[in-house]
């Protein structure tokens, strides 16, 4: 059955088809002139147009425009007296009949085109279905890959939110949640304001909800209506929600963190929920409880973290405070055995002579212990300061072998040295780099057996062109540039191969035993690796067992090929002879180091600051500094003192990358 | 016959110092806290004085610096001597005027040696 409207002029053709055509059960209308026409197309759209083109009463061009207008949403037949198509209707009509028309043939092409008109509205539907579906698989999508990318919890819930809202547009979201100390949450989401009355229903329900949900079973939370403490969140704040909201379409998931309980949402919409709703919904519930339960393990990670990094502080606080306090009484005691042993107390006995010299040796190895502790715990702390300046290589072995020579003589070993030729100046602080060859030199005379030779060599190298054994080639990848190489080699006992890396790591020693075959604390060549790093320096060990080890360590030097030190000596040099007015010098670096040097190493005092400029910006802070009279050799000082601030500071604080330039202005001329 | 003041809060570490430098023909003074370090030190003028750092009531650092500022008692030489290692320390005791600066636990030749040498450039200036 189908509306139909008939266009005509001719009262008896009228006549006929609403005879025929209301046989047929369907509706007929009819009109006779243009306005009767655009009135019935604007009230009461007909489906079905049959147009007499033979009507000489009807302005036809008129008409045509009208159903142009519609013929989207009609089906448009029309009859013709002569077998010529009138060009403007080709566009418009959707058949075409001649006169004479045979009732048959009017009724067959009308139920032709109603259903070709149905299939149309059906694709239609099924179409927008689609996209609609299609649209909700987006969402879930993306709500999906933001899950990924968050671990807080709140966040989570939030996303899950915006997912329902996207796909699903409900009115209310109502979200039922239990903190980490069993506190019931609600948060309520809603498009206008809740009002009072609405939001103690809405607790109710989330109550009886609950509840529901573990009908007959253990809860796994407490829950009572006066702990449940609620977060309501409004878009329109302006209008209110009252218990209309409680008539909505609702839904409810529950959100699980694998076997437990997490909490549910439960959403109300004032259109009704298809199927495909019900499966989104579900869908985007269960998509948030695997990253809430991944928040839930970091959460835990990280207080265990917190407490990790306390308990480390405490035990480096632990070893710093017992380290002196074991100091203290050395002192007395090292003093009163060597006050015996000058026999300045009386005369000894050989075997009073031989048993206060044990003594004194061994407060000799404690207070070395002692002191590795202290060094470690300084270390760790981020403590041990280094004083910079640039020393030579050779003088430093020489040094250490002189203090050594005595104990290698009584051993009948053998010390060589073995230097480049080009001496190698590096910048350093000069205590340390005497422990680290102190600690090498002890160490290859304690293993190498009597008779035996120790050599110590230098050579200058290439970052590239160094070569160690595989377990420490991420030791040499951080290198870059000129370095001079130190080797120590003995004729001891050697490392097993496994055991290789693991001597400069000091918890591996400990946990391999390793120390105890080596004796001491085992700390000594974790600090000395620790002051090589510091120094932007490596460590690392080739060895045979029972042929002998060699100990190598690089620190980058300052030789005179370096091009910053020659621009730097050159632009003081041209500083005194041009008699140069004054200098700038700037330094830039990452962070906030500099500002730190200001505040920390009174580095800035005085004049210099004065005359200085700090310039910020994002992530790279610059300050530029004027330096009067630079032919005094003010800038070599300051340089100097940079340097020395600067390493320091990135022993103390990782990584800051510190550059500086100079610009000389000459003198006024007179 | 020269004086040498003694000023730590550790008694053994003073009946040591005090044992061996008698021994090496010093007259010797102690003093066991700052406070009475100070006044001992304005009181007898002593030849040298060797200072511990930290002590209760004044420290190491402010003897010093009150006596290098005060014209009487500027020239006394001063070695300090402390548990603590560390640079800024050594800074520090460079600043407040210590002419001399010695980590514990010392050796006993090298404290001998410096109280000679500070005691012969105090005369020959």
């Amino acid at each position: 059955m189908a509306k139909i409207l008939m266009v005509s002029d001719n009262n008896d053709k009228i006549k006929h088809y609403d005879e025929m055509l209301t046989g047929f059960s369907h509706d007929f209308q009819f009109a006779s002139d243009n306005q009767m026409f655009s009135d019935i197309v604007d009230i009461n759209m007909p489906q079905i147009i049959i147009l007499d083109s033979d009507s000489k009463s009807i302005d036809l061009s008129q008409l045509y425009r009208k159903i142009n207008s519609v013929k989207e949403n009609i089906i448009n037949i029309t009859i013709l007296k002569e077998d010529s198509i009138p060009p403007e209707l080709l566009n418009i009509s959707d058949a075409f009949l001649m006169e004479p028309v045979s009732d048959n043939v009017l009724i067959s092409t009308i139920n032709v085109n109603l259903r070709r008109k149905d299939a149309l509205i059906r694709l239609a539907t099924s179409n927008q279905n689609l996209s609609k579906s299609l649209y909700q698989l987006d969402v879930l999508y993306n709500t999906g890959s933001q899950f990924a990318a968050t671990l807080d919890k709140e966040k989570l819930i939030n996303i899950m939110l915006e997912g329902l809202d996207k796909a699903l547009g409900f009115s209310v979201a109502c979200v039922l949640t239990f903190k980490s100390d069993n506190e019931p949450l609600l948060i309520i989401n809603s498009i206008n304001q809740i009002s009072d009355r609405l939001l103690e229903a809405l607790k109710l329900r989330a109550v009886l909800n609950y509840k529901s949900l573990f009908e007959n079973k253990e809860m796994p939370f407490e829950l009572d209506i006066n702990d449940l403490k609620t977060i309501k969140y409004a878009k329109n704040p302006i209008d209110d929600y009252d218990f209309s909201v409680l008539r909505y379409d609702n839904m409810l998931a529950q959100i699980n963190l694998s076997d437990n309980f997490f909490g549910f949402v439960e959403i109300y919409r004032e259109n009704e929920f298809t199927n495909e709703d019900t499966q989104c919904f579900h869908t985007i519930a269960q998509q948030v409880s695997m990253p809430l339960k991944n928040a839930a393990y970091i959460q835990e990670i990280q207080a265990k973290n917190k407490e990790l990094y306390r308990l480390e502080h405490l035990k480096s606080e632990f070893v710093s405070i017992v380290s002196h306090e074991l100091r203290t009484p050395i002192t007395p005691l090292k003093t009163s055995l060597e006050i015996m042993l000058s026999g300045r107390a009386g005369i000894l006995t050989p075997n009073m002579q031989k048993f206060l010299t044990i003594g004194k040796n061994n407060v000799e190895t404690f207070q070395k212990i002692i002191n590795d502790l202290l060094d470690m715990s300084k270390i760790e702390a981020g403590k041990m300061d280094y004083k910079f300046t640039s020393i030579n290589m050779e003088k430093a072995i020489e040094f250490v072998k002189t203090l050594q020579n005595n104990v290698a003589d009584e051993k009948g070993l053998k010390l060589t040295t073995k230097f480049d030729e080009n001496f190698a100046t590096v910048f350093a602080d000069e205590q340390r780099i005497h422990q680290v060859l102190n600690n090498l030199l002890s160490n290859a005379i304690k293993f190498t057996k009597e008779g035996g030779n120790i050599e110590i060599s230098t050579k200058i190298v290439d970052a590239q062109d160094i070569v160690c054994p595989e377990c420490f080639e991420n030791e040499i990848k951080k290198l870059n540039g000129k370095y001079v190489q130190v080797c120590v080699k003995d004729e001891g006992i050697g490392i097993e191969q496994e055991n290789l890396a693991k001597i400069f790591d000091q918890f591996k020693q400990i946990e391999s035993s390793l120390s105890r075959e080596v004796g001491g604390t085992g700390l000594g060549l974790p600090i000395v690796r620790k002051i090589l790093d510091a120094h932007n320096g490596a460590i690392w060990a080739e060895s045979k067992l029972g042929v002998g080890s060699n100990f190598y360590f690089v620190l980058p030097v300052l030789c005179e090929k370096s091009n910053f030190w020659i621009m730097h000596k050159q632009l003081i040099q041209q500083a005194k002879v041009n008699k140069t007015k004054f200098v700038t010098l700037t330094i830039s670096a990452k962070g906030n180091c500099i500002e730190k040097l200001m505040k920390e190493d009174n580095l800035f005092n005085g004049t210099y600051l004065n005359n200085s400029l700090l310039d910020k910006n994002e992530n790279l802070t610059s300050l530029t500094m004027v330096i009067p009279d630079a032919d005094r050799h003010c800038v070599d000082f300051l340089k100097r003192k940079i340097d020395a601030v600067i390493l320091n500071d990135k022993a103390r604080y990782g990584k800051c990358d510190i550059m500086y330039s100079y610009t000389t202005y000459p003198k006024e001329k007179d | 016959m020269k004086k040498i003041l003694l000023v730590d809060d550790e008694q053994d570490i003073v009946e040591t110092l005090k044992f061996v430098l008698e021994s090496e023909g010093y007259t010797c003074y102690c003093a066991y806290n700052g406070e009475d370090g100070l006044k001992l030190a304005k009181e007898i003028i002593p030849d040298l004085m060797v200072l511990d750092i930290m002590m209760p009531k004044i420290n190491g650092f402010k003897i010093s610096r009150l006596l290098k500022y005060d014209a009487k008692y500027k020239n006394i030489p001063i070695i300090m001597l402390t548990a603590r290692s560390q640079e800024s320390d050594k800074q520090i005791g460079e600043e407040t005027g210590a002419d001399v600066y010695i980590t514990k636990p010392f050796d006993l030749d090298e404290v001998l040696a410096t109280v000679s040498r500070l005691l012969k450039e105090k005369e020959e200036n």
